[in-house]
């Protein structure tokens, strides 16, 4: 996959066709250090912690108040604007079926929502688990009056099951006919990628959020903090530098070091501003000398990043039924343990195991819709074993 | 009496010095083979993919250049390595193999083309005559195959010259496996030929990177159906088998598919019928 040189952009979403997605600067470098470190603990057990500028009991964790003002959700709004405009550019308003595809959590769902909304769109709701399961045609039936629509998940229309591919497959087969008129689809990446081998998708245009340098997540996460009012201070905990450069700041050579350590967050997640986020949020910590301030009154702006990549992998020995595991909920978007016992090879009390086994490793975790997915922490991980092992992986 | 001088100057005087080299390349040689075939086989073990089976591929050819070093170092502290003396030597050797340890020889020798030509390495699937299951190890006069019926078997590598060897990776991580189904003469063929292809597709054992093929055979009992795809790993073919075997059944038997009705004695003739190892796989 080709890499792309820094270049600034005012805002963080650029909407590409999916042959023209490419992952940032030093990916690859990236991906050789995790298979390193996951080789070095292999062989030496537990590996030490990296020496840091600041160790992480001299810090805190910031109160829940603090970090939703910090970091507050990512709002994809204007990315779906930047679709409808996408599609307008493109000449595609007459296309049948445009497709949309992100990683997990990279946002998919919501924008092609905000895109429905904005358009005064229908959304088409999904079938039943026991629709799915049964191979019941009748959601596709319900669809046969629309003329424009929007699906924001095709991950919730399918099951890999002897019978859940009927319905996407005859879904998709009148859609792309033009028989359902116009349409607009959100999908997993990683359904995608199933779908284009078990279905065929190939047909239609795809297009994707361009991934993130380092320059563009380091503006992102300085503007959405307070709504950039305040003039926020980033440490790392590893270099001790500042993370996050001050438009008022021009010296190039400060700006590039700050830069520098958001880049290797960009690099490690493959651009995808989703899953950055959730490093981001997970990582901030205040000083823990202001500890005698009542948490909620903290306004002190000095803040330290906790060495971003750490404590996220995936061991590499790492069985096949957890790979199975893994591999089935990125197939799906994530999936409820009935789900995950009924399309795995074995049975639901192998899956629950895994499952379970898996969560208290803080591997998987649950969504708000009450379905296991991969930890946000933990994708690049079980993303690159997934690929060492010759499973299917997404195109981004 | 000269011959008697001739044939002990072949060999150079072994005095306490050259017995204590002799010593030390023959430890070594022990040492470092058992070190780098446990070690390349401990790491190979620990690893997956296309990875594994090039350490695989290793260990043989390890040992062969660790014994060719050791040998060429060795001999000459032993004999006058000149054309004379090598003649000699290699003629009263060979006498001896041809006359008693024919057979034995001609296993090590195998065993080196065998570490050259690679016709298997450990983590292949092999089936040598009657005997199918994974290439655990290569050893000098053996080749050491599990069975899945966790029987190992040490297979001589004489059988390299005279046998076929079907390799069904060779040295790779795609490994065709094949699922059969006998049906009933009355069925829609085209139906189940898209329902067996979809029971392929959702197993969650499949390498997308290969086809899927269903084959559709007429026989006079009725119709043969064999899927035909390949697992992730090598050493998840019996579980995919099972899963597609499984699941088909319930596909077809839900579409109130009736499986054909075999007379026992074409049962007991055909090994493919009766769902022998190479059934499974052919």
């Amino acid at each position: 996959m080709p890499q792309r040189s820094i270049k600034a952009a005012s805002l963080p979403w650029e909407i590409v066709a999916l042959e023209k997605f490419c992952t940032p600067q030093n990916t690859q470098a990236s991906q050789w250090r995790r298979s390193w470190r996951a080789t070095a603990t292999w062989l030496a057990g537990k590996r030490g912690a990296e020496q840091q500028v600041k160790e992480e009991d001299e810090l805190r964790l910031l109160p829940e108040v603090r970090l939703a003002h910090l970091v507050p959700p990512i709002d994809w709004s204007s990315a779906a604007a930047l679709l409808s405009q996408t599609i307008f550019q493109h000449k595609l308003d007459n296309e049948p079926v445009v497709f949309f595809i992100t990683p997990p959590h990279g946002g998919h769902a919501p924008i092609v929502s905000h895109w429905a909304e904005q358009q005064s769109v229908q959304e088409i709701v999904p079938p039943t688990y026991q629709e799915l399961t049964d191979g019941s045609l009748a959601w596709v039936e319900h669809c046969a009056p629309f003329k424009r629509w929007a699906i924001p998940a095709l991950e919730r229309h399918f099951l890999r099951h002897s019978y859940g591919l009927q319905g996407v497959r005859e879904f998709l087969e009148r859609a792309f006919s033009g028989r359902l008129g116009h349409g607009v689809i959100g999908c997993d990446s990683w359904t995608y990628a199933y779908l284009q081998h078990a279905v065929g998708v190939e047909g239609a245009p795809v297009f994707t959020l361009q991934a993130l340098e380092g320059e563009q997540l380091a503006r992102y996460f300085a503007d959405i903090a307070n709504n950039g009012e305040n003039n926020l201070c980033v440490y790392s905990t590893r270099t001790g530098k500042q993370v996050l450069a001050h438009p008022e700041e021009d010296e190039t050579a400060h700006k590039a070091s700050a830069h520098k350590e958001l880049q290797r967050l960009a690099a490690h997640c493959r651009g995808h501003l989703g899953i950055a986020w959730h490093y981001w949020r997970a990582r901030l910590r205040g000083p823990a000398s202001a500890k005698e301030v009542d948490a909620s009154q903290d306004t002190s702006q000095e803040l330290w990043l906790v060495d971003a990549l750490a404590d996220a992998e995936l061991p590499a020995d790492t069985g096949d039924v957890a790979m199975l595991v893994l591999h089935t909920l990125l197939l799906h978007g994530g999936l409820e343990d009935q789900a995950l016992g009924d399309v795995l090879p074995f049975s639901h009390h192998e899956a629950l195991n895994a499952r379970l086994a898996l969560t208290r490793q803080g591997i998987l975790a649950r969504k708000e819709d009450g379905r296991w997915q991969v930890a946000p922490l933990s994708y690049a991980s079980v993303r690159q074993l997934l690929e060492t092992r010759n499973y299917l992986v997404d195109p981004l | 009496m000269d011959d008697q001088k001739q044939y002990a100057k072949l060999f150079n005087d072994i005095d306490s010095q050259a017995l204590i080299s002799l010593g030390i390349i023959l430890a070594s040689v022990i040492l470092l083979t058992i070190v780098s075939q446990r070690g390349l086989n401990w790491l190979a073990n620990r690893l997956h993919g296309q990875v594994r089976f090039r350490i695989f591929a290793l260990v043989p050819l390890t040992r062969l250049v660790i014994l060719i070093v050791a040998l060429a170092i060795a001999v000459p502290i032993m004999i006058e390595p000149s054309l004379r003396n090598m003649v000699t030597l290699l003629g009263a050797i060979g006498l001896a193999i041809g006359f008693a340890l024919k057979d034995y020889v001609s296993s090590l020798i195998a065993g080196m083309v065998a570490a050259v030509e690679l016709p298997y390495r450990p983590g292949d699937w092999v089936d040598i005559e009657d005997t199918y299951g994974e290439v655990k190890h290569v050893g000098m006069r053996t080749v050491e195959i599990l069975t899945p019926d966790d029987d190992l078997v040490a297979v001589p590598h004489l059988k390299l010259w005279d046998t076929a060897i079907y390799n069904a990776n060779n040295g790779k991580t795609s490994l065709q496996c094949v699922a059969s189904f006998y049906l009933h003469p009355e069925h829609e063929a085209d139906w189940v030929r898209k329902a067996l292809r979809d029971v392929a597709l959702t197993s969650a054992y499949l390498k997308f990177d290969q086809p899927i093929i269903v084959v559709a055979e007429e026989k006079p009992w009725g119709t043969h159906y064999r899927i035909r795809a390949y697992p992730v790993d090598p050493r998840q073919q019996f579980l995919f088998i099972t899963d597609l075997t499984v699941r088909g059944k319930q596909v077809l038997s839900r579409a109130g598919i009736k499986p054909a009705l075999l007379p026992p004695d074409m049962a007991l003739e055909a090994p493919d019928a009766a769902g022998g190892r190479r059934g499974l796989r052919h």
